[in-house]
């Protein structure tokens, strides 16, 4: 039914989408908690439209004008870029110099904030809810619209892989909105660090390997080279996190204040 | 010139958003990355040191940014 990498294009789309999806939810609860659900619904929804649009504009414009390897330039550095800021921040996070990411934590700091802003109205719509679910939803959806985009259209003018792709990142989205909705509250137990952490050395792998594609550089055993790179930063990764954890804990032995 | 002006903020509003949104709070992740591209074209072509330099390049990249990130915390 589906080839390997296309499963790895749909876990791998799934698992970025429903980290973003986790935490535009929260900032969703948050807005619509504090100034009303109609007016952050409708927020939601309009960035929803507005990422639609971008994948089909963007999408298509680079099918049809983009030569296949100055693609691949193009998407193995965006992956590059995001997954390197992915696996760095998921290193601090688990070496204990940048604390974990909680949702619950979040939520309650974003409730907060949005108590003390006023209630603006227009008609029947609260501008703040619908300003501040709009910015939350296009902003968390626009990673997952590069990473869509980037797999999708490894391969150039293959429709194929972004259907997969738009199918791994629809998914995770309905099964948190699902889930949101019927529990109503942030979704802090989803492990966003350890996916965080695993879907950034996916992101690093494929971006070096299609940027350097791209850019003519001939891997040795073609694509099985992904599996080695990924053992690559796999075992840097951890490295990292356990140097780090020892730097840590010895200044916090020596009674560093962090 | 009120329209210049609103096209003009458009722009610079605009290219922030990318900014921020490629860059972050990290420029030397986008710049090391770019470097590694750059390395990419001119070993192109030269067997294995293309892939060992670029794949090095990578991986020192991530030490150095994580190393200079707790730093701040140092």
């Amino acid at each position: 039914m589906f080839t390997g990498s296309e499963i790895v294009l749909i876990i791998t789309v799934m698992a970025a989408s429903a980290v973003e999806a986790v935490e535009a939810l929260t900032i969703i609860l948050a807005s619509g908690i504090t100034h009303g659900w109609r007016s952050t619904w409708e927020g939601a929804i309009v960035a929803l439209f507005a990422l639609a649009a971008v994948v089909a504009v963007l999408g298509t414009t680079i099918i049809h004008h983009v030569d296949i390897n100055v693609l691949r330039v193009i998407v193995g550095t965006l992956l590059l870029i995001f997954g390197m800021q992915w696996l760095t921040k998921a290193i601090l996070r688990s070496s204990g110099f940048k604390a974990m990411h909680d949702e619950a934590k979040i939520f309650e700091k974003d409730v907060e904030e949005l108590k003390k802003e006023k209630h603006i109205r227009h008609g029947k719509r609260d501008s703040i809810a619908f300003v501040v679910s709009f910015k939350g939803v296009f902003l968390e959806g626009m990673e997952v619209v590069m990473i869509v985009i980037s797999f999708g259209l490894s391969n150039g003018n293959d429709y194929s892989r972004l259907k997969y792709a738009v199918l791994g990142a629809a998914v995770a989205i309905a099964v948190i909105a699902v889930i949101g909705a019927i529990v109503a509250k942030p979704l802090s137990k989803v492990p966003e660090n350890t996916l965080k952490l695993g879907v950034g050395i996916i992101l690093v792998s494929f971006g070096m390997f299609w940027m350097g594609e791209g850019a003519g550089v001939k891997w040795p055993m073609s694509d099985v080279f992904i599996l080695i790179l990924a053992a690559v930063f796999t075992t840097t990764t951890f490295g990292l996190i356990a140097f780090f954890k020892g730097v840590h804990n010895r200044m916090h032995h020596e009674g560093h204040t962090l | 010139m009120k329209i210049l002006k609103t096209i003009w903020k458009l722009i610079i509003s605009f290219l922030l958003f990318w900014k921020d949104f490629l860059v972050g709070d990290s420029p030397e992740l986008a710049l090391g990355v770019l470097i590694i591209l750059g390395v990419a074209y001119l070993l192109r072509n030269h067997g294995v040191w293309d892939v060992a330099s670029i794949t090095s390049l990578a991986l020192v990249l991530m030490v150095v940014t994580v190393w200079r990130k707790t730093r701040d915390h140092r």
